[in-house]
Parts: structure tokens; sequence; C-alpha cells
């Protein structure tokens, strides 16, 4: 009896150091975001909304051919994005954990510290690289090239840019992971007989893959939302679902699609989120050499 | 240990060659404006001429005071906010047990998983339908701290983790009150993660752009000059502003770095 208030007193306890904050997003993230489905299902006229209630914008968003294209070419980008992510990553940020020794802290800490700078200005900086009077292209112009069409305005050059801009996540997302990743275990599974990429497919990634995951949604959740990079790297026909759904809430004032589109926009997010890990098996991704049984 | 054979060699020196190249392509072209600022000759800068006049230019621009104003503001509020609430979290959940903490957590680093701009249009219309107060500066900071709380609540916790509170319960036995443990022996361990949270949700709400746009109207931060002037093409004295902030933001992180290489802080104290 004694125990168990003691008990309820350290919940209380912590309760009343975690919860200020807790309410503090319950309010001004949670409920901003349950404003908004309520939105999608109202009408808005001249930047007020009207309480009345339809699925209009929904049936706008999924027959509209246009913006289905939009959805499916950011999603194509973002999916695109976060897998050139993690393929270079994975060598990176296991060379880090794993060599980087004394060194380590200030390695991943330069892989990460770009992202501090601010999007507006990375892109800044990406659009004096790649852009037509970019150095690239005066470089090949100089040289007597021609120049780079390919990331001129394109859909390639946003995919560039994105990958810029994000790629921090993921290296420090597998960083983290392999940072309490017991090597020994590789060698064991090499005194056993396993080859390198056997030890790698079978031990390291699996027992890293929970962290590949966080880093993934890290990666796909701003780069599917993105309007910054397509609009200054995409150029006039590189226009993405961010782009569309920022338009609503800008130029045109419809708020109620704007913000049936921001639902469709998290719905998807979540989406890809849960599928990715609905592939988390929890009984080889757990703790490092603690698994009983294999 | 496994002996390092010639295939070894080669994939380490693949991995270093992949690390030096990503290195190359984050810091190119951050660089490389900061470079283009100092030259007169833009579009092809070699050899340089060099000239001061883009920071001149920056520093006459009419809102460019207003809007550094503003982005100070903002990121000072902000990280004002979050760090008390993340440090607190933290605390609570770390120092007493409770079966609250994995959803609490999860709360907590759940702004992570919302995009900006998501955030940004969803508190806009949240604060100016319902609490009807758009256009405002408060409203971006609150909107700020939400995205600020997760970075925080990460960093206090990455360092927290390793913190030993049976020095709390020593110091409680002692006699000392609960504020005074926090004063005494809590936070003179900690303060190294708090400023580093600080300094990182800081940094994010100063240079933030879609949170804020949406959230002020047509005030003016730092970010909203840069798209503003973007947009209408190039303009040399965005590169002047890119690299005093990229600068400010890289001695901050030095600074924090250095902090922790020489000992002068510890993080987790363990009471050896």
């Amino acid at each position: 009896m004694a125990a168990q208030l003691r008990l309820t007193r350290r919940d209380l306890k912590a309760m009343a150091l975690s919860l200020p904050g807790a309410l503090f997003l319950l309010f001004f993230l949670f409920l901003p975001l349950v404003t908004i489905v309520i939105y999608s299902f109202w009408r808005s006229e001249n930047y007020t909304m009207i309480a009345d209630w339809n699925l209009d914008n929904y049936i706008t968003l999924l027959t509209t051919r246009t913006y289905l294209t939009f959805i499916f070419r950011s999603l194509v980008m973002s999916l695109s994005v976060s897998f050139i992510c993690l393929v270079y990553s994975w060598p990176v940020a296991y060379f880090i954990a794993r060599y980087g020794g004394r060194y380590r802290l200030i390695l991943v800490l330069l892989t990460a510290a770009p992202f501090f700078t601010g999007i507006i200005l990375r892109v800044t900086a990406m659009q004096q690289i790649l852009g037509p009077i970019g150095v690239l292209n005066m470089f090949l112009t100089n040289m007597g090239l021609a120049p780079l069409k390919l990331l001129m305005y394109t859909n390639y050059a946003t995919a560039l840019g994105l990958v810029y801009l994000w790629i921090p996540f993921m290296v420090l997302a597998i960083y983290l992971s392999l940072l309490t990743f017991d090597f020994k275990l590789l060698d064991a599974a090499m005194i056993n007989g396993a080859g390198p990429l056997r030890a790698f497919i079978e031990v390291t990634w699996p027992l890293n893959w929970i962290g590949t995951c966080i880093g993934l949604a890290l990666v796909f959740i701003p780069t599917f939302a993105a309007t910054i990079t397509p609009k200054f790297l995409g150029g006039v026909n590189g226009a993405l679902y961010g782009n569309i759904l920022a338009h609503q809430f800008g130029a045109t004032g419809t708020w109620a699609l704007g913000s049936a589109m921001g639902v469709v926009l998290f719905a998807i997010s979540s989406l890809f989120v849960y599928i990715i890990f609905k592939t988390v098996n929890l009984n080889r991704a757990g703790y490092t050499g603690k698994l009983d049984g294999e | 240990m496994a002996a390092i054979n010639s295939k070894d060699i080669v994939l380490r020196a693949i991995q270093v060659l992949l690390l030096v190249a990503l290195y190359i392509f984050l810091y190119f072209p951050i660089l490389f404006i900061t470079y283009v600022s100092f030259v007169d000759n833009i579009i092809w800068p070699f050899p340089p001429e060099w000239t001061l006049k883009w920071y001149a230019r920056l520093l006459s621009m009419s809102d460019f005071h207003v809007g550094l104003k503003n982005s100070v503001y903002i990121g000072l509020c902000t990280a004002v906010l979050s760090t008390l609430f993340a440090t607190s979290a933290v605390i609570g959940l770390l120092k007493y047990r409770t079966r609250w903490r994995g959803p609490m957590i999860l709360l907590y680093i759940s702004p992570l998983f919302v995009p900006g701009l998501l955030i940004g249009i969803s508190t806009l219309m949240f604060n100016a339908n319902v609490l009807g107060m758009s256009g405002k500066l408060a409203s971006a900071i609150v909107a700020n701290t939400t995205e600020a709380i997760a970075f925080s609540f990460l960093v206090i916790l990455a360092q927290l983790v390793r913190y030993d509170w049976r020095m709390d319960e020593a110091a409680m036995v002692f006699g000392a009150r609960p504020a005074q443990v926090f004063r005494e022996v809590t936070l003179p361990t900690i303060w190294p993660a708090i400023l580093g949270a600080f300094l990182v949700s800081f940094i994010l709400a100063f240079n933030n752009l879609e949170i804020s746009f949406y959230n002020l109207g047509a005030i003016p931060t730092l970010p909203t000059i840069a798209w503003g002037t973007l947009r209408h093409g190039i303009k040399p004295e965005l590169f002047a502003l890119a690299s005093v902030i990229n600068l400010l933001v890289f001695s901050i992180i030095a600074g924090l770095f250095f902090l922790i290489q020489t000992g002068l802080v510890r993080f987790g104290y363990r009471g050896e």
C-alpha cells in the first residue's frame, strides 16, 4: 500500500514537470491540426471560413487530374530523395561510427551543422551553384562547353537541393543507431563463417533498421511538404504538391481547400511512416546482443 | 579483431571518399556564396575584384534592421519557452519513472514528424480564426516553439540519460529542499545540455521561414526578407546576409564543440 502510494506520488511529480510542455504541444500543435481537419469540411469565401459542412474539398482534390498529378509527382520526388539519402548516408555514418575514434563527434557535427543555417539561405546557395548564371554553368561556358541543362531549373535540381537540405538528418539518425550497435557482433558472425556481406545483411542492417526508419521518416516528411526548394530550383514546371498547397493560403485565399490538402499531406506522410515502421521486427531490431533464442 | 586485408582497405577508402565528397557537397555552396559576397563581379568571380559594397547595401536596406530585430526576438522567446518546457519535462520523466514515460516522450518528439509547412498553415488557421491573433509576433513564437520543443527535448534527453539522480537523493538526505537540490546539484551539472538546447532552438527559430511566414503576414524577419529578395532574382546582398548568418551559426556550434572538447564542461557527470 505504502509502495503504491509512493508510486503515485512519483507519477504526480513526473506529471507536474512534464505536463506544461505537453499541454503546450496539445494546444498549439495538435489543436491547430484538428482545426484544419474541421476546416477541410467547411467552405471558404474571401478569406473567411463558413461552417457549411460538405465533402466538396476532398471531391475536388481527388477528382481533379492536376491535383492528383501533383501528389504523384511529390510522392516520386520524396521517395527518390529518401532513397538517395539512405544509400549515401549508410557508408558515411558507418565509417564515422566505426572508425571515427575520437574524431567521431566533430565528423558527425560537420555533417549536421549546415542544417542549422536555414532552408532559404541554403537554397540560395544551391541556386548560385546550379542556376543559369550559377558557377557550375558559368564554368562550363567558360570552358567552351554546353551548360548543364539537366540541373538548370528542373526536377533533378530540386531533388539535388532536397538531398542537400535533408541528408544531415539521415546521416545523424543512422549514426546514432550505430553508436549503440555492438560491432563485436560482426566479429562473432565472421568467426561463425559469415562473409562481410552476409554479416552486414543479417546482423548490422536489421539491428539498425529502426534508426534507418527514423532517418527515412525525417527525410520523407519534409521533402513531401517541400515548397521553397521546388520554387527556387525547380523552375516554372517544377512546382510540387507543397507549392499548390501554399498557393491556397497565399494568392487565392481558398483556405478550406488548402486545409483539405494539408490533411491529405498529413495522411500520406503518416501512411508512409506507418508502412515503414510496419517492417520493424522487434525481435530482430531490439537490444543489441541481448536477444535470446537466436 | 578481424585482420585487415586489402578488401577492407578498399572498402574503407570508398567510405572516406564518400565522406569527403559529402563535406564538399555540403560546404562548397556555403563557402562559395561567402566568397561571392566579397567580390564585385558576382557572375563569374574569377579573378576576384574585392568589395564590401554588398554588405554596405545590406546595412542600408530599410527592412533589414526591423527584420533582424524581429528574428532575434522570435529566436530568443522561442528558445526560452522551449528550453523551459523541455528541461522540466526531461527531468520529470527521467527522475520520476512513470508508466507515462513512453507516450510522453513520443508526444514531445512528435513535432519532428509534422512538416514545417503544415505547422505553418495550421497555426495560421488556428491563431487567426480561433484565437483571433493573426499577423502577430506572438503567434510566430508560439508556432516555432512547438517545433523547437522537440529539438530541445532530444538535446537535453541525450545528455541527461547519463545523469545520476542518486546525487539529488543524496542532497535530499542531507536536508536540501527540492528547489535547493535543483539549484545546487542538478543545474550546475546539466547546464551545458540546457545551453545546447537553448542555442539550437534559437538558431532554428531565428532561421525559420515556413512556420514564421504564415503567422507573420507583412512583418519582416531575416528569412522572409531573404525569400522576398530571392523571388526577384539573385541579389548579392542576400549572399552578404547568408554569410553573416552562417558565420553566426558556425561560431555557436564551434563554441559548443570547444566547450565539450576542452572538458570545460562535462556532460552527464556521474559523481566519480
